[in-house]
Parts: C-alpha cells; structure tokens; sequence
C-alpha cells in the first residue's frame, strides 16, 4: 500500500471470538425458552453502541448520498462550465466549480460512489480470498500448508505497493483494473490471520470428530472451518473496506490511481491540495465525504466486534 | 541465539535477493525511460535517444538479460546500484534521502509509541468509563481519518496559527531553509520545519498502539497471574503495571518493530504534502520519470527494511519474553 | 463434635453478590452466612455455577468492579466490604492468602518464581532485598521444590503443574496470613500430584496456624481436609454441618443427591448411580421457593412458598448442624450411618435405579469375538525444542508396544494420569493408519491392509468417538439435527426423510426430545450436549465406541446420569466400550476390565475387581490410594502412598522399568534388584493364567 495505513494485523487479530460467543449465563437464557436468538443478542449489543449506531447512519446517509446526489445537480461529473471557473460554492453550483470549469458537487458524488464501489468489491474479494486460502491451508496442513504460507510470505517480503504503482501507472487509471490489483496484493495478510485462527480451530474437537467420522477435507474447510470464522470474516470486511479507501485515495493522490477523465475522492483530494488557499472548496468537501466514510465504516466494524465478542462487557452495569 | 539470528537473517537476505530482482524485470516491463526524451525540444531521434539511454544501461536495444548482468554485477563488485535516465546516481539520491527520512520517521515514531501506550494504560484502568470511551472514540477517529485529510488539516491549522502570529513561525513546506547559518539557528530552522510533519504522522500513527495496547492491557488485567499479584496484595493499579503492563508489552514492540519499514517508505503522502525529499517521495518521482533503476532500489530498500523490522521484533520478544529464550 | 466457642476470624452474614448481564441481573451468590474459626478449615461444596468462587472472591475484594456486593465480611471484627482498593492490599496477601485453581497461569510468565515470592515479602515487610530472597528460598525449600536456592531463579514455564502449585502455596503463606483461601487448587492436577499438594497446604496451615477456606467441587478431597462443611446451591448455602455427620447424616436432599451421585472407587458392588434430574436453575429472575424443588424427589407443595432458611435441624445428632429444607426434621436414618441411606416415611430419598441387564455378558468372554485387537503398538513423535525455531533435540516414547483386546460387548477402562499415553493410544486407533509399529486389528479388520477410502469408510461405521469436552466437540454454527446427520452423510446416506426418522431416533435413545433436533448445541446444557454427542456416535450403528474422558467435563449430579445411560446403552445395544479416564472411581462404575498405563505402557491389566481389590503393580496401588474416598472416616484413617515428583517426560527410551524414579518398592530393595529394575525392562506378565498381569519384576 501506498499510504501510511497502518497494517490490518492487530485491528483484526483480537477477533478470535470464533465459536463461543455466548458467555455461560446468556447460554443458559438462550437455552430457557430460547428467549434470546444469537441474532437479536448481536443485534441488541451493537445498537447499544451509540458509536456503531452513528457510524451505520452516516453510512446509510453516504449511501444515498452517491447514489441520489448525481440526480439532484445538471451537471454531470465531465461537464465544464466556462463561465464558472474556480468559483466558490454557490446557488447554481452548491459545492463551487474547480479549475476547469468542472460542478465540485457532480464530482464528489460520483467520487463517493467510485470509492465505495472500489472499496466494497475490493474488500469482499480479498476477504473472500483469504479465507479460503487461510483456512484451506491450516486444514491441509503439512507440504500443502507450507507451499501455501511460503507463497503469502513472499508477497509480503515483495514491495508491492511498488509493484501496484508500477501496473497502475502502466494501464493508466481504470477504476477496474485498480480493483484487480488492489485485490492481487490485497490479501496476504488476511490470509495468514485466517491461518494462524483456523490453525487453533483445527485442533477443535468437533473437526477431528468430523474427520473420524470419514467428513471429506473439502466439507470440513467449507462447512467447519469458515462459518466458525465468520465474525473475523465480517470484521474484516468492514476494515478492510477502509483499508482499500485508504489505499486508493493514497494511489489517487499521488497521481497513481483513478485518473482523468474518471474521479474518485483521492482524485479530487489530489486537485484540491494545490489550490488550499486559494479554493479551499475543492479540499473541504471531498475531504468531509472521505472521512465521514472511513470513519464510519471503521465505528461499525468496531461496534460488529465488539457485539461478536464474547468476553464483552457492553451490558452496562447492575 | 546469535546463531538462530544469523539463519534468519540469511533467509531474510535470500528473500530481499529474489524480490529485488523481480522487482527488476518488473520494472522494466512497465517502466518505458524512453519516454523521458519524447518531449524534449528539439526531438531526439531513437538512435539518438537508445545512446543516451546506453550509457545508463537503459538501452532497449540492449538484450535485457545482458542488462541484468550489467546492473546486478555493479552492485555485487562496486555496491553501484546504477543511474536515472538523466543521469543521477541512485547511491546519492539514496543516501542523502535517508537522512531526510530517517528525521521525520523516527521522531515520530517514538512519540507514537509512548502516546499509544501511555493513553493505553491510562484508558485501560478507566475501562467504560467516560475518559475510556472518549479518548477511543478519538483514536478510532484519527487512525481512519485518510492520511491526505489529516495532513492537509494540519497544514491547514498551521497557516491559520501563522496568521494569527503575524509571523511564519512553522514551515509548511521543505526540510530547511536553504539560507540559514551557525549550529543554533540552524538547529531551530530544523525543527521548526519537523513539528508539522511529525505533528501529522503521529496523529495518524498513535491510535494503533493506543487500540492495540489497550485491548492486550485488558486481557491481560482479567488474567490470573495480574489477579494472584493482587491478592499477594498490589492494588489494581500496581498490579496492572507491574504484572500486566510488560507482558502485553511483546506483541506491541512486535507491531512497533513492523512498523519502521512501513513508516519509512509509507510516508509517501506526507512527503509529498510537507515537501520532504525523503524515501517515499523518491519514489513516486522514479515511477513518475521511469527510473527504473532508482524505482528498483527503493523496492530493495523496502525490503530489507521489513528483514530488519522482522528481525527486530524477533529481538524484543527474545529479550521481553522468558520463555521463548532458547536454552 | 461441636463448633469451638472461640472468637470468629471471619465472620460473614447475609453477603450477596450480583453482576449484569445481558440476560438481567444474576445472583450469583444470595445471603451467605458462616463463621471461621481460628486454625479450622471450611469447605465450601458446590457444583459449577453454586456461586462458592465468588464467595471467596468477594472476602478477597477481587471482584470486578461491576460486581455489586452486599452484606458484611469481617475479619476480626474489621468490615472488608468498607474498604476501598488501596485499604484492602494492605490485608490482602498479608492476613489473607489465596491460592488459585490453575497453576499453570496464576503465575507472572516473565518473572522469576523467586522474584515474585520476594515481592509478595516485600509488599507488607520491610525486608532487606537480600533477606526477602533467603526468605523467599526458605519457603520454596519448605513447600517441597528440591534445590530450592537454584531454582528460585527460574521461571513459571519451567515448572510442571504441581511445582508450580507449591510456589503460589509459598506466595499465599510468606506473611503468616490469618486465613488461607484455596479455590479448587487440586482441580487442575493429576491425582497422585493432588495428594501432594493437599499434603502442603496440610504443612502450610500447620506452619502458619490459618484458618482454611478450602473451595472443591470433590467431595472426597472435603471428606479428607475439612472440619466443617458448607454446602451451596444456586448461590445459597442449603446445609452446614460438621464433616463427620455432613456425610454421615445429610439433612438437605441436595447432599443427599449429591453423595449418591458420587462413583465410589473403594466400593465393589456395582449399583447404578442416583443422578439428579434436571438441571441447575438459572441465577437471574429466580422464582419464589426452594431453588432445588424442580429436582427435588421429595419435594411438597409447601416447597414452592419461599426460599427455606438455612437453620438448625430439629433433632440433628450434633448442635450446629443447619440445613435449608422443610423437610430436613423428616429425613431419618437408621442405625448405621450409609450415605445416601437417607429416608422420609421409611421410603429411601432418592429410589436407586435397576442395574441394565447385559445378554452379552452372559456368555464368557472368550467365546465372544474380539472388536479390537492392538498388538505391539508403538509411537513416537520428534520432540521440538525453541519457540522460535524448532529443532528437533529427540524424541517423545507416547506409547511404546501396548497390547489391548477388546471383546464384544466389553468395556476396557483404559487409566493413566495426563501424558501417560492414553490419548495418543486413542488417536493411533482411530486414525485408521497403519502404527509405526505394531498392529491394530478393528472387528478383524488391519487397519495396515485397508484399501481406498470406500473400505476406510466402511471400517468407520464400525468405530466411533465420543470426546471429552461437549462444548468442543459439537460445531456450534450447526443445528443438533445437521449435528446427528453429518456422521450419515458421511458414510453415504443421501434420503433426507431417512435420516430425519434415525435423528428422531437417536434423539430419543439418549434421553432428549427430539422436537429440540433444531436447535443449536448452545441451547442446551453440558449433560445434554454428552449426550448428544454420543447419540452422534451411535448414528451409524457402530459396534465400538471410543470414549475420551466423556463425564471428566461435568458436574456430579450430570455425570452420574451419564454413566447410566452408557451403561443402558451397552447392554441394550450390545456395544463395546474403550473408555479413557483419569478417575478411576468412574472407571470403576463402568469397566469390565481395567488397563492402566504409566508413561506409554500398560503397567498392569486385568479384570475390574482383581485390578481394583488385589492391586500388583506398585504405580496401580499408589494411584489408587491416592484417590480421595467421600466418606471422611475411611479417608481419614486409610494408609496412603503417596508418589514423589511428578510424571517424568517419554524422552528416554532406555530399557528398564520406567517407574523406577518414583517407585517406593523399589526404594525398599537390594542393590541386585535395584540393578534389574534399572537395566531389564519388565513385561507384562500374570500369574495363575486368570488374565490378570503387571509389569513389575517383583510382583
């Protein structure tokens, strides 16, 4: 990655809630008259957090926002307007224009949707990717799993965020293409959590009493291993969206990205740090778009951690 | 031990090897110097342009195999890590940058650090309460803010303070002023060109040690050994620091060990915004102007920094952990 | 015998305790009320949940601070409930000492032993740091750590489990304290250590002259270490009493239930055990009455009134025994003092339910066909060393040439003490991979000749596994029905409708209503979950069943119904057991025969009653006179061998008899021998052809 993203590792690696996630009391409760599903528990512990609670709103807002807000202006992303250059916000253009003449207001929008799009798709994949080669090689184990740790070993060891620049450079701004390659070198270290977790899962005992039962590996991986994952799988997603937004704004920033004629909030960024005093318009808008999306995806991956976690203690007080 | 670190670092070594020479091929695959001399005036014919690029050992017409050989038995026999398409030795860039760099991470790496751990320990005996919830509602703030925000908010923060000062007391912009003389004043003009800059990759940097720390702190506050230590009569809080505290200290030191290399190329954006000729800045400028030999060492370089990080973490948790020291 | 008339050092009344939850407020510990007298012991009894742990805590001020407390805790007249953190570290470790249950964590990982026993010094004395450390040397010598001045420099992880113990009982005795708390600090440790242990604190309360507060689950252990006894249920104390008459003449029928419920290792007859129904209740909105009164077989309707306080028995053969029932005046014994003799109206408490009737066993054992044979078993795994970097320094002997037959409708108790290879026995047979050495035979089958996974499969039908942890072994992400289902899947059963109908009837077999086949493992309780499990392993009609510890993991109430029905269930189906265990009582209550295992090999084998009664085997006689009996006359007055050190590591695969380091026959030999015993490795061998043999030379 390009940017100072701090490493995904130890935002994800507390997740290890795995399977008990109910402590001995509510276990208990659940098991008298199922008064309390697993679902509603989560549910009821994540809405108390007043922070998730914020972040999914603002989510939701941002939401509508880039899919709405390209209907609510004439002005189309690539539309120039000659009368109107570098003008600040006002009645016809709410969000002013930039240097060329483009509607700052279009083009946040349609940088909100490319960065979001990018930062789902990219997150779903490598998590998706990781959990099957994380899970795949802890439960392999032997020859298999070393191949497989050797391989995500080297990529970490190779400088990709190098090698990122220089194929996005090279094909040149494709929004894409970018989703490729930032899922190419995406996954590596979601892939080692996964393996060091599922290598613990293994051991569990309902796998080996699968195993002696004669379950074949591929149903064990599939049908054990990674549903017993799946509230480190969810966090991660949610933090890996983050991640990705964090690393395309960065690649777009410096010019490595999303390019012209195409914009993604990093892209606006990049234009709006040269004009900051004299067009602050240009910073603040895209700039508020972006940390509202970060932040509030990074506020709703905590609040699903913390509801997931078993030893939490977000029941308040007697 | 010392024999143990000597194995890894050979493995390390080998690693950095093969990675560099990929990133080799790599770059000259996408990396096109010819490009360079397009637009010059006048325009230079390709022959013109192949000898220019021939005595860099940037040639097309040069097999790239023979190339290779050239490049890397420069730097086995004469540590000569080559030159740009104009010119400019990549040593000299390198280790002039390295410096610059080294200011702004380091600085800002162990204020990192000791604001994480400190806000850690502190937030991490308030647990649920509001000075907890508070100051981890800022740091998940801050961690997620984009860098390009955060640093630009702060360039932002910092011409409004000059303003109000009447005077250009902290610089937006270089390492130095180029004007300026005698150990003193040549002392302050330093930092008063590094506070922004570190100003800013703290603020970004801090919140993961903080988290970090804080959620290790409690695990291990609710452990048995930090309840026996009370129950031999610590108060919780004594308990915690001296039992809690220094066990929950390894995977820290760990993350902090990763994070040198990280921080040392990572910094791209805030070089750029602070105009800092450090490592990261370098290299987006030799992508930008097909460096490949410049864009090459910067991939060893972050190599070896992650071998080196690697290799300290390794130390600290030999020399912070009993158990894993080997007999 | 009476209560001592001396001043109280702790005196607790009407102490409550209770934490959020999710779920609404749990009470975990309602109004508990007991005096401790100086150089007493007082054993709180309770299974998991009875809220005795945190009664210890809340005298300790080691709640957490969401905890709310309640009621009064004074030592010495001074009230602990009044003081805040910083107050109560000065009496903590000082005139209260506490041992915790598991050793293996309890102490500091990065410091040395010797450090921490001179910081628990340091905290109330003024020493000087040379002194605190002799000091510190001093108890370690005393608690029994051999080269006490060297090894006070090294560090938790290089102790096993019981030294470890003997270093936190060190810590809890440094400043002379008043009272000595000791939350179930033998639970963790394998039985032969136990009997060291409690020989320690036995030592550290003579030294210190503390009253005890000894926390178990184990009645045994009370029946041996304790004066008086206090027995708790959902969070309420239901009888106080002097020990002798507590097991004598227990007024509550919890205890009665509880001592019923117990297997007893020093009994022959073999009798069912009297589970108790149901489950315990759940701490949060508790309704009006006895708590015990779903469970209870004698319950009236008048139970349901309100909770009955715990007051002095009308009629009780000693003054201060106090029970929680208002039936405890009704409950008589006659004449000879049995446990669970208990009767009210001349009828017995607790009916003891018919013993199944077996045809297998009706035919002798040699006309039966044998399920497993295992033949010169041998395994061996590379022993690593370095957490960094492993290097192979040599290798782990697991188990080395066990010979085990199984026939059917047999059960093999299979008995060693934790690394002593049962485990990996285990796992080699139901690998279904031919050994390194050696041959396993299942149904007549060796596993070395199987063919492709169709024959594999095959073979598995025939052999399944019930494991020790049933929160572990059930995938908590699937429902109990795919739960049931997947052992079918897995040997090709595809029709939907046919496996519906064999969970219907797996779900009945063991006792559970089928209708619940969609819920989740979570939903129910850890009894139900075993059995689960084994209505799991029962899905493909197996002929063997393989059971890891499968009661090890619950209460004694729960286990016992389990014991029964593995015994329903063997009989009924004809099956055969190989049934791992640690608690040779519960080995007892279920075995035909009995093996027992010493660092991977069988040191002795043979008929149930012939192993138990007429033991050969020196390690055979020392565990099982290290098993504590409930019963306190018999265990106060029975002699007992108890073992020096701990299990050895398999590293050494030198011939000679691998006992001989804590053997205390041979000890009492002559140097020719001892010479024997050293350089021949002794075999398995019987005499008078009954099938009964050890491995000793001089047995």
């Amino acid at each position: 990655m390009t940017t100072n993203v701090p490493p995904l590792q130890p935002i994800v690696d507390k997740v290890d809630t795995v399977d008990t996630v109910l402590s001995p009391t509510e276990e208990r409760v659940a098991r008298r008259g199922q008064r309390l599903s697993r679902r509603r528990l989560y549910m009821r512990r994540f809405l108390r957090n007043w922070g998730a609670v914020a972040g999914l709103v603002i989510l939701a807002v941002l939401v509508v926002f880039a899919i709405a807000g390209p209907m609510l202006t004439p002005y189309t992303y690539t539309d120039v307007d000659f009368t109107n250059l570098a003008s600040a916000p006002s009645t016809m253009h709410w969000f002013g224009t930039n240097g060329t003449g483009n509607d700052t207001f279009a083009q946040t929008t349609h940088g909100l949707q490319r960065s979001m799009i990018i930062g789902v798709v990219v997150s779903l994949l490598t998590t998706l990717i990781s959990a099957f080669v994380g899970a795949a090689a802890a439960y392999l184990g032997g020859t298999a799993e070393k191949a497989i740790l050797g391989v995500v070993h080297f990529l970490l060891v190779v400088p990709s965020f190098l090698i990122l620049a220089l194929i996005s450079q090279k094909v040149g701004g494709d929004w894409k293409v970018l989703i490729l390659v930032l899922t190419a070198f995406g996954w590596m270290l979601g892939a080692r959590v996964v393996w060091s977790l599922s290598t613990s899962l293994r051991e569990r005992e309902y796998i080996q009493a699968a195993r002696f039962m004669g379950v074949s590996s591929l149903r064990i991986v599939l049908r054990h291993l990674i549903p017993n994952i799946g509230s480190l799988l969810i966090v991660s997603f949610t933090l890996g969206v983050v991640a990705t937004v964090q690393a395309e704004t960065g690649l777009s920033f410096i010019g490595f990205g999303v390019k012209q004629p195409d914009v993604s909030l990093g892209a606006l960024l990049g234009d709006g740090a040269n004009t900051i005093t004299s067009a602050p318009w240009l910073f603040y808008f895209p700039a508020a778009m972006l940390t509202l999306l970060t932040v509030s995806m990074a506020l709703i991956g905590d609040g699903l951690r913390d509801a997931l976690d078993p030893t939490s203690h977000s029941a308040g007080r007697a | 031990m010392l024999g143990y670190l000597l194995r890894r670092s050979l493995g390390w070594l080998l690693m950095i090897v093969v990675a560099t020479n990929l990133t080799y091929f790599l770059a000259n695959f996408f990396l096109d110097p010819r490009a360079n001399y397009l637009q010059l005036r006048p325009p230079r014919t390709p022959g013109q342009i192949s000898r220019s690029l021939a005595e860099y050992n940037l040639s097309r017409d040069t097999p790239l195999l023979d190339r290779w050989w050239h490049w890397i038995s420069g730097i086995v026999v004469h540590w000569n890590w080559g030159y740009s398409p104009v010119g400019e030795s990549v040593n000299s860039q390198i280790s002039f940058r390295i410096g610059v760099s080294a200011q702004l991470v380091l600085g800002s790496l162990i204020l990192s650090t000791l604001i994480g751990i400190s806000l850690a320990v502190y937030t991490a005996a308030r647990q649920y309460r509001f000075a907890d919830r508070f100051y981890q509602g800022v740091s998940i703030i801050t961690l997620n803010t984009p860098v390009v925000v955060a640093s630009l908010a702060v360039v932002l923060l910092a011409i409004a303070f000059n303003q109000s000062v009447g005077s250009t007391l902290l610089f937006v912009a270089g390492a130095q002023s180029p004007t300026v003389n005698g150990f003193w004043p040549l002392l302050l003009d330093r930092v008063r060109h590094l506070i922004l800059p570190t100003i800013s990759l703290t603020v970004i940097g801090y919140a993961s040690y903080h988290l970090l720390q804080r959620s290790l702190l409690l695990d291990n506050i609710n452990s048995d050994y930090v309840r026996l230590a009370r129950a031999k009569g610590l108060t919780r809080q004594s308990a915690i620091r001296r039992h809690g505290l220094r066990t929950s200290l390894i995977p820290v030191a760990t993350s902090v060990a990763f994070a040198i290399p990280a921080l040392f190329t990572g910094a791209v954006i805030t070089e750029t915004i602070f105009a800092w000729q450090g490592m990261g800045q370098y290299f987006i400028q030799t992508i930008g102007k097909n460096d490949i030999h410049g864009a090459v060492a910067v991939a060893a370089f972050g190599a070896l920094m992650t071998a080196i990080g690697a290799i300290l973490a390794d130390i600290a948790v030999v020399a912070l952990d009993p158990r894993v020291r080997v007999n | 015998m009476g209560f001592p008339r001396t001043a109280p050092v702790l005196s607790v009344r009407d102490l409550a305790v209770s934490f959020p939850s999710e779920a609404g407020r749990v009470d975990a510990v309602r109004g508990v009320d007991f005096d401790l007298c100086p150089g007493r012991t007082l054993a709180i009894v309770g299974e998991s949940g009875s809220g005795k742990s945190v009664t210890s805590m809340a005298v300790m001020g080691l709640l957490p601070e969401y905890a709310s407390v309640t009621g009064s805790i004074a030592l010495n007249g001074r009230e602990l409930l009044e003081l805040d953190d910083r107050q109560m570290s000065k009496i903590r470790g000082r005139d209260l000492g506490m041992i915790f249950q598991d050793p293996l964590s309890s102490l500091t990982p990065i410091f040395s032993v010797g450090r921490q026993i001179v910081e628990a010094l340091e905290i109330h004395q003024n020493l000087d740091r040379d002194i605190a450390w002799k000091r510190a040397v001093e108890l370690l010598d005393l608690v029994g750590i051999p080269n006490a001045a060297e090894r006070a420099r090294s560090f938790p992880h290089e102790f096993s489990g019981g030294m470890r113990q003997r270093v936190v009982i060190a810590m809890a005795m440094a400043n002379d304290p008043q009272i000595i708390i000791a939350d179930e600090p033998t639970t963790a440790l394998d039985v032969t250590v136990q009997a060291q242990i409690l020989d320690v604190l036995r030592l550290s309360q003579a030294e210190t002259g503390a009253a005890l507060i000894m926390i178990t689950h184990d009645l045994g252990v009370v029946a041996g270490v304790a004066d008086e006894v206090l027995v708790m249920y959902a969070g309420r104390p239901v009888e106080l009493a002097p020990v002798e008459e507590l097991f004598a003449r227990p007024r509550m029928p919890y205890t009665i239930g509880l001592l019923g419920a117990v297997p007893r290792v020093d009994v022959a007859e073999r009798r069912p055990l009297v589970p108790i129904a149901g489950n315990p209740p759940l701490l949060v909105d508790l309704p009006p009455g006895c708590p015990f009164q779903p469970r209870c077989p004698v319950s009236v309707p008048g139970c349901g009134d309100r909770e009955p306080e715990l007051t002095v028995v009308p009629g009780a053969a000693v003054d201060g025994h106090r029970a929680a029932c208002i039936r405890a005046h009704e409950i008589r014994y006659d004449g000879r003092a049995v446990n669970c003799g208990g009767r009210i109206d001349g009828r017995p408490v607790y009916p003891v339910p018919p013993a199944p009737d077996a045809p297998a066993a009706h035919v002798p054992r040699e006309q039966r066909p044998a399920v497993l044979e295992v033949k010169g078993l041998s395994k061996t795994f590379p022993l690593l060393r370095g957490a960094l970097l492993k290097r192979r320094v040599g290798w782990v002997y697991a188990v080395s040439g066990v010979d085990l037959d199984i026939r059917q409708g047999e059960t093999l108790g299979l008995v060693g003490e934790s690394g002593c290879g049962k485990t990996s026995t285990l796992l080699e047979i139901m690998n279904l991979r031919p050994p390194q050495s050696g041959s396993i035979r299942i149904g007549g089958v060796d596993v070395a000749e199987l063919r492709g996974r169709g024959a594999e499969r095959q073979l598995r039908r025939t052999l399944q596994m019930v494991f020790q942890d049933p929160i572990g072994a059930l995938d908590p992400r699937m429902t109990v029905f795919d739960i049931l289902a997947e052992p079918l899947q897995a040997i090709g059963e595809a029709d939907r409708t046919a496996i519906g109908a064999r969970v219907d009837e797996l779900m009945d077999l063991v006792g559970l209503d089928p209708e619940h086949s969609d819920r989740f493992p979570t939903a129910f309780s850890g009894g139900q979950r075993q059995r689960i499990a084994i209505a799991r392993a029962l899905a493909t009609n197996p002929s063997l069943l393989v059971l890891d510890e499968p009661v090890s993991a619950l209460d004694v109430s729960i286990q016992a119904g389990v014991i029964n029905l593995l015994n329903e269930l063997k009989a009924t189906l004809g099956l055969s057991y190989l049934f791992v265990a640690h608690d040779l009582s519960v080995v007892r209550q279920i075995s035909d025969r009995v093996a027992v295992m010493y660092l991977g090999r069988i040191v002795e084998i043979g008929a149930l009653d012939e192993v138990f009664d007429n033991p050969q085997h020196p390690y055979t006689q020392a565990l099982l006179s290290a098993i504590p009996v409930p019963d306190p006359v018999v265990e106060r007055t029975r002699e007992r061998i108890v073992l020096r050190g701990d299990l050895p590591s398999l590293i050494d695969s030198a011939s000679g008899c691998r006992f001989v380091s804590r053997c205390p026959l041979h000890v009492t030999l002559d140097v020719a021998q001892r010479a024997r015993c050293i350089g021949e490795t002794p075999e398995l061998t019987g005499r008078g052809g009954t099938g009964h043999r050890n491995a000793c030379h001089f047995r």
